[in-house]
């Protein structure tokens, strides 16, 4: 037994895994389960957790489990993505085959990871290990030891997917153990594609998913990130990636719901030349509090980073940005700029933000900044005599400060309408521009 | 010709501090262009503000009438949909807010308020195009946010764009000639000149006499320490341009 009860709870709740799992499947999972064992649940003196209320994480995570709901095709529809030519939805950790379609592509491996388990394992082990093995957060080791499913997407080299395609995680249990999954993206040398990730849901439970992408030379991943969980759940999601030659991610973050909600970014650029960018904008009310933890790790030089993180926080909500910037020795020629700006539209609303850069190479352009602030009243004056009600003006100002990370963002038009869109119905606008 | 601005006696000041204004009379009728001059601080700004009901600014005595209802009692807001206009003097930069959604928006709000139907998208483009045709305006200004990177003549004369989107009752133009060059003066000028309106009232602000040379005015007023010391046709403006606000016993 171990002295943390929430933890045994968690660690006696592990859902049943993949049929017939490969033995390094399981070893694999055993070394993460004694990593999670090693590194516990966070404490307030974890100074990655330390800004967070731990309390609704743990009853979250404690909670014990009810039955799950099947959701209706109807329920999804307005969640979707119009036009995208291929969909992987899986529901309470399991892929749901009747609302999945993938089309068959050339040098594209696409499907669930216990398909790949069972038909490509050689494809499935090659991408767990690819990344980073080392689930080096507690919640990301917790995934590794337990997760029941998740989208393995695999480019060989010089494949361009020219569609999106749409991983929706549906999360319909009410509460109980973490919904887990894993998701792997391996793009050849030169491939492109781009994945939408989503995540909604129905009640109080709690997600704890892991992507990761391993980015060969020249390849590019564009990575789009919708968490729109109701607020009452529990997100906790990392992405990894790791970047060769030339490689480019752009990743770009809408995220709305959650009681408490959780983003861990880990980009590792390896290669020289590789280009990150990073847009996202969180939208907190009522209680919610959200964590957006980016970490760039530049290993090498002449790499490229941007960054731009956004927050609207209202009532009491409170938003925390952790955002961190490494520049190894030797990553001479790195150019690293991390942005993170909060617009607090209330007196009770919290931001916390602390822009890191720690920067060990020569010659190197990195600027980092921070703003909290709230509505400017002379462009709330100038929007009013100029006819615009006061919640006019007010709903105007928000949406221009909370879109820009997705207008800066290079994404294709039908993406960039459907996050305006879950944008303007957060705000109550629902005009989209 | 009927009133369109009717001000008695009104104080105001800055909220907390003095008195700014200290009885202002004033009578503005359909159809007529005023100029109101003065000097540095003699409240001129505070003025404008007042009629367009900017916060931080207290009425401490006297009323304004507008197309007959009293407009201290309307909102900022409620005061623009009703017909006023003020053109700021500092026109204010909003990043991401797209010019030409923001007009749709203001339009569509005074249409409401009008009882006439809104505009969509395509119904909107063609008043712009005419309008822009109107004020020989750039439509690549209009695809910008609401005057970012705009130059000092861009943003005025994007005020005046606004005010022939809008077709207000009453316009004031606060300072609108501030900080410009001659070309640029006479740009927002020919505006103002193709605005003048047997329906419509403008009072222009100003602290020099150089815009009066483009924009004849009808009626002249000087304001000094907070009340209109003079009142005249544009010789006066001419006569304070050659003599100065010293000459009638103020400071310049």
């Amino acid at each position: 037994m171990l002295a943390d009860p929430t933890m045994q709870t968690l660690l006696d709740a592990r859902p049943s895994a993949i049929a017939e799992e490969p033995a390094w499947l399981t070893d694999w999972r055993e070394a993460a389960r004694q990593r999670f064992v090693e590194l516990g649940l966070p404490t307030p003196r974890n100074e990655a957790w330390r800004f967070t209320d731990l309390r609704p994480l743990r009853a979250a995570l404690s909670a014990q489990a009810n039955a799950s709901i099947s959701p209706s095709a109807g329920e999804l529809t307005p969640h979707r993505l119009t036009d995208a030519h291929h969909r992987l939805v899986f529901v309470d950790g399991r892929l749901d085959s009747a609302q999945s379609r993938v089309g068959l592509l050339r040098g594209v491996w696409c499907g669930s990871m216990a398909e790949a388990l069972a038909t490509r394992p050689e494809l499935a082990e090659a991408a767990l290990s690819a990344a980073d093995a080392h689930d080096a957060r507690p919640f990301a080791a917790l995934n590794a030891a337990q997760f029941t499913d998740g989208m393995l997407l695999a480019l060989e080299p010089g494949v361009v997917m020219d569609r999106p395609l749409e991983l929706v995680c549906l999360r319909m249990t009410p509460s109980g153990p973490p919904v887990q999954l894993r998701h792997c993206i391996t793009l050849g040398a030169g491939s492109q594609a781009t994945v939408v990730e989503s995540a909604f849901g129905d009640g109080a439970g709690c997600s704890n998913h892991v992507t990761t992408a391993a980015l060969a030379d020249q390849a590019r991943l564009t990575y789009v990130k919708l968490q729109a969980e109701p607020d009452t759940a529990l997100h906790l999601a990392e992405l990894r990636v790791q970047l060769g030659r030339a490689a480019k991610l752009d990743g770009v973050f809408l995220s709305l719901g959650g009681r408490l909600s959780r983003q861990d970014i880990q980009v590792a650029l390896a290669g020289e030349d590789a280009e990150l960018a990073l847009h996202g904008t969180y939208l907190l009310r009522g209680a919610q509090e959200a964590v957006i933890a980016p970490f760039v790790d530049h290993r090498v030089a002449n790499c490229r980073t941007t960054e731009l993180f956004k927050a609207v926080l209202d009532d009491a909500a409170h938003g925390v940005f952790l955002g961190s910037i490494a520049v190894r020795e030797g990553a001479d020629g790195t150019q690293a700029h991390q942005q993170n700006r909060n617009l607090l539209i209330s007196r009770t609303a919290r931001a916390d933000t602390r822009p890191e850069l720690t920067i060990y190479a020569d010659e190197v352009k990195c600027s980092h900044g921070a703003t909290v602030g709230d509505l400017d009243e002379s462009a709330l004056f100038y929007l009013q005599a100029r006819g615009l009600t006061p919640a006019a003006a007010r709903a105007m100002l928000i949406d221009a400060f909370a879109a820009e990370p997705i207008d800066a963002a290079a994404l294709p038009p039908a993406i960039r309408d459907w996050l305006h869109f879950h944008l303007a119905a957060w705000l109550g606008t629902g005009e989209v521009r | 010709m009927s009133d369109i601005l009717q001000i008695d006696g009104l104080r105001a000041r800055i909220a907390d501090g003095r008195d700014v204004l200290k009885g202002i009379d004033l009578t503005v009728r359909s159809g007529e262009v005023h100029a109101i001059m003065g000097p540095n601080g003699a409240g001129k700004s505070t003025l404008s503000n007042v009629l367009a009901g900017r916060p931080g600014y207290e009425v401490t005595d006297g009323a304004v009438r507008y197309l007959g209802q009293d407009l201290l009692a309307l909102a900022a807001d409620e005061r623009a949909r009703a017909g006023v206009f003020l053109a700021f003097q500092y026109p204010v930069e909003i990043p991401g807010v797209n010019n030409m959604y923001f007009l749709r928006a203001a339009l569509n709000a005074v249409r409401r308020h009008n009882g006439e139907p809104e505009l969509d998208a395509a119904q909107f483009l063609r008043v712009v195009k005419a309008k822009l045709k109107l004020l020989d305006i750039r439509e690549d200004l209009l695809h910008r946010a609401v005057n970012v990177g705009f130059s000092g003549g861009e943003k005025k004369r994007n005020e005046i764009f606004q005010m022939a989107m809008l077709e207000p009752r009453l316009a004031i133009l606060d300072e609108t000639d501030s900080g410009l060059d001659i070309d640029a003066l006479r740009l927002v000028a020919d505006g103002v000149n193709r605005l003048r309106d047997p329906a419509r009232a403008i009072v222009l602000i100003t602290h020099y006499q150089r815009l009066l040379d483009y924009v004849e005015p009808d009626f002249v007023h000087v304001l000094a320490d907070g009340a209109i010391v003079a009142s005249g046709d544009k010789t006066l403006a001419t006569e304070l341009e050659q003599r100065g606000y010293a000459h009638l016993g103020l400071a310049a």
